[in-house]
């Protein structure tokens, strides 16, 4: 375990390095600077400003500044939000993002697996037809739609839950059943075709034929083995989750790393950017990690390695 | 190849939501092209009086008006075009970029093989959603910029899926006769191979459309996609998203749209994927 830990940190490095340098080239290609939007500002306030944050430099020693900056870990200034560092942003939003998605993300994974293995398991029937047409559903569903529905439902037309901002545990409701409702439509229909599949193997005749009844058969024999191909798509959800779904977090006005992405972004605000793709980097990096020790735990046979 | 079209056809034929939903894509295309010709009031004229902006639904116009007097079932119609046809041409370029690309791959082998897919690793190690933003954003907030942010996205599967089929093609005997024959490469890959592992790729194809369409309107509708006077389901939203708490109807016509069309074409994904491996038929 231990030299596979130091192996997908080792992997990880490269991996940071050309994420963080393709998107510093993706950002400064982008036509647009962080100044502009101030468009009434004099020549030489903005040459100063740029003077300032090294704007002024040759791209290649900007990127070795920032990369210089980065192994110390600074991630950098904000040119929008004066006066606070990008590593003072990702430490107010993260925490918000990260309560989030977590929670979504239990509400995905208790509502999805369950309804796809039980439709796995009833085949054919109406059970398996409903519940495949309301994940179907789901995954056809915009988040802003199902959060302009539940905006308008249950905050302006029965007034029991707040709609926006983040202060209260009340405030979690709206935007985590949101945010859940895609991943737990998808997680539905990969549960119910794993089953499919794995109901058909020999070793599941075998259990049924010497005497287990069909519920353990599924708890013990099924679901377990059924439970890899989730257990790979839920690095990247996990991942994306947590990040923050910039839809949600726009939609329900929350201060986390969605909202201050796509701000950043419409703001030129380089660093902010950066950083905030990194921060997603490093998630995906360390959910698939703890996917591939959690493959060990469904099934030891499999070597975690690479 | 002919019987074999037939047959999937008739499959899918016998899956009732992938009949219906085929029938559903059929019209709501037809609507898209039917656009063309004729509608009774464009788009863009409005009537702005204090008796026609923000209507609700009533028979005169029966998705209501928004806020300029403009007829809200002319927009969705008019949306459709833009929405239907991003939908498609991403898939399109997806599919010719990712079979391109993932046949390379899997055909050639090697040190070819694996740089390429590192390539595609490195293209997933980043939220869809956040590359499409910062595309965008870099090619240009017109359609043809979220056509190639779009583009762009949707060829990784694709190029996983074909690469995949093609290493598995290249041992069977039929390959290995054609190549011992001394077709040439292009040939064997065309005319051989191609055929045979198009029945997933056409599977992930139709599920593109539906994905392309999502992300369109959901981009549009955080302003960081189409913006007016271009109209698209997501812009038509995302207008009515201000006036969400006043005037539901603004938002609830276009994001049913939205939802039926991609609820369809995901239905119309799993018959095909159903009706092309029998094994898993319901």
């Amino acid at each position: 375990m231990f030299a596979f830990l130091v192996k997908r940190i080792l992997y990880a490095i490269p991996v940071l390095l050309i994420v963080a340098s393709l998107t510093f080239v993706l950002v400064r290609i982008v036509p647009g600077g962080p100044f502009d939007a101030e468009r009434n500002l004099p020549k030489e306030i903005v040459a100063n400003l740029e003077a300032k944050y090294n704007l002024n430099k040759p791209v290649h020693e900007q990127y070795f500044l920032y990369l210089g900056r980065l192994v110390k870990g600074d991630l950098g200034v904000s040119y929008k939000y004066a006066n606070r560092t990008v590593n003072d942003i990702i430490g107010d939003a993260f925490p918000v993002s990260l309560q989030l998605g977590l929670v979504a993300l239990v509400l995905a994974i208790c509502i999805g697996v369950p309804l796809g293995a039980l439709a796995g398991v009833n085949r054919g029937t109406a059970i398996d037809y409903i519940s495949m047409f309301i994940s179907t559903s789901g995954i056809s569903l915009p988040s802003f739609v199902i959060g302009a529905g539940l905006i308008f439902i249950m905050g302006i037309s029965l007034r029991i839950l707040p709609v926006a901002l983040w202060e209260s545990p009340q405030h979690m409701i709206l935007p985590a059943v949101t945010l859940a409702f895609g991943p737990a439509a998808y997680l539905a229909r990969l549960t119910r075709a794993s089953v499919l599949e794995i109901l058909e193997k020999d070793w599941v005749r075998t259990a049924r034929s010497k005497g287990l009844s069909k519920f353990s058969t599924v708890v013990k024999h099924v679901l377990r083995n059924a439970m890899i191909p989730v257990l790979t798509v839920l690095g990247p959800i996990t991942a994306s989750l947590i990040t923050g779904s910039f839809v949600v977090e726009y939609i329900y006005a929350i201060p986390g790393m969605g909202r201050f992405f796509i701000t950043a972004v419409s703001n030129r605000d380089y660093d902010l950017i950066m950083a905030t793709t990194l921060v997603f980097s490093i998630l995906l990096l360390i959910t698939n990690t703890l996917v591939d020790i959690g493959y060990k735990f469904l099934d030891p046979r499999m070597e975690v390695d690479g | 190849m002919k019987k074999v079209k037939r047959d999937v056809f008739s499959r899918l034929k016998r899956i009732p939501t992938a009949h219906f939903s085929m029938w559903v894509v059929g019209i709501i295309c037809l609507i898209a092209l039917l656009s063309y010709l004729n509608v009774p009031l464009t788009p863009y004229s409005f009537d702005q009086t204090s008796e026609t902006v923000l209507l609700g639904p009533s028979m005169a116009h029966w998705m209501g008006t928004d806020e300029l007097g403009r007829d809200v079932l002319t927009r969705v119609i008019y949306g459709s075009r833009l929405s239907i046809s991003i939908g498609i041409i991403t898939a399109l370029v997806g599919f010719l970029v990712g079979t391109l690309y993932g046949a390379i791959a899997g055909y050639v082998g090697g040190k070819v093989d694996s740089v390429l897919m590192r390539i595609v690793d490195i293209a997933y190690s980043l939220p869809d959603l956040l590359v499409m933003i910062l595309l965008g954003v870099l090619i240009g907030r017109g359609t043809v910029g979220i056509l190639l942010a779009l583009a762009l996205t949707s060829w990784r599967g694709t190029a996983r899926l074909v690469r995949a089929q093609f290493i598995q093609l290249k041992n069977e005997e039929f390959v290995e006769a054609a190549r011992a024959q001394g077709q040439n490469h292009l040939l064997i890959v065309l005319k051989h191979m191609l055929p045979n592992s198009l029945g997933p790729v056409i599977v992930a194809m139709t599920f593109t459309v539906p994905a392309a369409i999502l992300s369109e309107s959901t981009l549009s509708f955080i302003g960081l996609g189409l913006s007016p006077p271009a109209c698209s389901w997501g812009t038509l939203a995302s207008d009515g998203w201000r006036a969400l708490r006043t005037h539901p109807h603004l938002i609830f016509f276009p994001s049913s749209f939205i939802f039926m069309t991609v609820l369809a074409f995901n239905f119309l994904g799993d018959g095909l994927r159903d009706a092309i491996d029998p094994r898993t038929r319901i």
